[in-house]
């Protein structure tokens, strides 16, 4: 079983550890497969404004920088760990309602995509470059962390176009998930060192890309594991 | 006055007994070096490497052992869980290393209370090697490591070799305080002890031994019970007459991201084992810390030109002297990280009267109390001391 993580943050946008940092933190621990998936955050809301003055963000202008940045540190990662490293983003669309906000991972993409486009735009976008679309903590969250609740209460309208869902993330289990027999992985949401320590995805599949989202997307040989030290 | 006289002389005894130990380090890291030896003339090696959890860096760590310049060495990864995270670490290590002579050995031993001791011996009882070298998980080592401390153990016909330890990385501020503290006080101690007093004072990150020496002792088997294996091994090795040196080749002992929590634990257990082992002796830890003794002036006497310029003038000395050692050792840190040497040296002078109030240690998951020369007995549950643990238990569940 592949020993997975498909969201993190670095530097790039509101995490605290700088990218080569992380991918050595992963390998050094053992894991298969990760992501990194930086925050594209929308700049027309108050909230998201604010993570544009703070550059918590990866935006058009970087975003080249930061796919590359990824690709050099995939190559490091697979060389030295055998760890496969996907690059990938956190659409993050900030209101102060949180049942307008969402938060969607897209896996493995290409070109840039604008956070502040419509669902619909941002889902075939993603579906044209072959990205893998996941709906990242969709329901009531612990703690201090603002909900994104809009693809959950959306989703008869929206579930067509989510590849998985998370179904934990970090300390947070959403049973709901479970219960409507969604596809699903767990991530950790990783922003500082101690996340690492989380709950995770393992994956009955080849260690490739393509293998990692079909079996992601089939959701057959996936498992959730509360990776403790 | 005869009150601030005495704290001026225990401090200059302080800064005096620092200076010895600078000079102690300086003298084992400038000492010779072993001429190199035939590969024929090397003794194969078993090398035990006992895993529990992810340590720092320990993917390159379980790897500086597999590039090894030596003939003949076998390495034996041995755990207590095949859920343990290391054991994913341990498997991929062994996976790119198809050339050398791995095992992975996964023992749900619980022959004793030491955790680690317990952990040992499943890779204990497979080891075919007549060296045995037991080597902790956050050590990264060089590609002569071996070759070298073969070499000095054959040059000095001791029974057991141990290393110098220096602390390196540092992300965060507990890990700083790890490695200003094991780059000052911890080897500064061990190499005073070796150089001055002639006491072997092993610690277990490196043991390399002769294992007819230590079957002779009663095998790893004859110290399941004791909390601080390393240290008693190295005297009964001594004390039956086989000679403990201590060898110049500095392991890295890789630190980056402890927090305070983890440093302040591991000190407050240390300290306890060495109150329990040096027993009276023990008190002489205080004056060596030269920057706890100058503040105590001013929590006694209060803020005078006088308390306060020698606090400075102490702290300043013993932060040039910590950055000194760490030039010496090859491991400096940022220049300004030394600032946070005298804040470490309060808070090991406040961890010192620790020990003088509790026998109990944390580790591993698991609570002992200790007794004499670190004899571990479990923790009561039932006596009339449990409501304490039962109690603070709640609490720490409560609040969780």
């Amino acid at each position: 079983m592949l020993l997975c993580d498909f969201h993190i943050h670095t530097t790039y946008s509101d995490g605290s550890v700088q990218l080569s940092r992380v991918i050595d933190l992963y390998g050094q621990a053992g894991f298969d497969v990760i992501a990194i998936t930086d925050h594209v955050v929308n700049g027309d809301s108050y909230i998201g404004k604010m993570a544009w003055r703070f550059k918590f963000t990866v935006t058009a202008h970087n975003f080249d920088d930061y796919i590359a940045d990824i690709r050099n540190e995939a190559e490091r990662a697979w060389k030295k760990y055998e760890m496969l490293v996907i690059p990938g983003v956190e659409i993050s669309k900030n209101y102060v309602s949180a049942e307008r906000s969402a938060h969607i991972l897209l896996l493995d993409i290409k070109e840039f995509i604008p956070a502040c486009a419509t669902f619909e735009r941002i889902f075939l976008e993603a579906r044209q470059q072959d990205a893998l679309v996941v709906a990242c903590h969709p329901h009531h969250m612990t703690g201090l962390n603002k909900d994104t609740l809009y693809l959950w209460k959306h989703r008869d309208r929206y579930g067509k176009y989510i590849d998985a869902w998370e179904i934990a993330n970090r300390d947070d289990v959403f049973n709901v998930i479970s219960l409507k027999k969604y596809p699903y992985i767990a991530n950790s949401d990783f922003h500082k060192v101690r996340h690492i320590y989380s709950w995770k995805t393992l994956l009955n599949c080849e260690k490739d890309v393509q293998a990692v989202k079909q079996c992601i997307r089939h959701n057959k040989g996936v498992a959730i594991t509360l990776f403790r030290n | 006055m005869t009150l601030l006289a005495l704290f001026l002389a225990l401090t200059f005894l302080g800064l005096l007994g620092y200076a010895f130990q600078v000079y102690s380090v300086k003298a084992v890291v400038r000492s010779n070096r072993p001429q190199k030896k035939d590969p024929q003339v090397l003794p194969p090696v078993s090398i035990l490497k006992p895993l529990k959890g992810l340590d720092d860096n320990l993917f390159d760590n379980l790897e500086s052992f597999c590039g090894l310049q030596y003939p003949q060495y076998e390495v034996i990864f041995c755990l207590q869980d095949y859920n343990d995270p290391a054991y994913k670490v341990a498997k991929k290590v062994k996976d790119r290393h198809p050339e050398r002579d791995i095992t992975v050995v996964v023992s749900h031993t619980q022959e004793g209370l030491n955790p680690k001791v317990n952990n040992l011996l499943g890779a204990y009882r497979v080891a075919k090697y007549p060296l045995v070298l037991i080597s902790d998980s956050n050590v990264s080592v060089g590609p002569d490591y071996l070759q070298e401390t073969v070499s000095q153990l054959i040059d000095s016909n001791a029974g057991l070799l141990s290393n110098i330890i220096v602390g390196v990385g540092g992300k965060t501020l507990g890990a700083v305080l790890e490695n200003l503290h094991l780059n000052s006080f911890i080897v500064g101690s061990v190499c005073f002890l070796d150089r001055y007093l002639k006491m072997p004072c092993v610690i277990g990150k490196s043991m390399l031994m002769w294992r007819a020496d230590l079957e002779a002792l009663g095998g790893l088997e004859a110290f399941k019970d004791v909390l601080a294996e390393d240290y008693v091994i190295g005297r009964r090795f001594y004390e039956s007459g086989r000679p403990v040196v201590l060898s110049n080749y500095a392991i890295k002992n890789v630190n980056y991201y402890w927090d305070l929590r983890r440093f302040l634990n591991r000190h407050t257990r240390w300290g306890k084992l060495r109150w329990k082992l040096g027993g009276m002796r023990y008190l002489s830890e205080l004056i060596a810390n030269p920057v706890f003794l100058s503040l105590l002036p001013i929590i006694v006497i209060g803020i005078t030109t006088v308390t306060l310029s020698m606090a400075i003038f102490t702290a300043t000395i013993k932060a040039i002297g910590d950055m000194y050692l760490s030039r010496v050792l090859k491991s400096p840190m940022h220049p300004l990280l030394y600032i946070l040497s005298p804040i470490k040296d309060i808070l090991i002078g406040v961890l010192w009267f620790l020990p003088l109030l509790s026998n109990t240690v944390q580790w591993r998951g698991n609570r002992y109390i200790i007794g004499r020369d670190t004899m571990l007995s479990p923790y009561p549950e039932t006596t009339e001391w449990s409501w304490r643990y039962r109690f603070i238990n709640a609490v720490r569940m409560r609040f969780a």
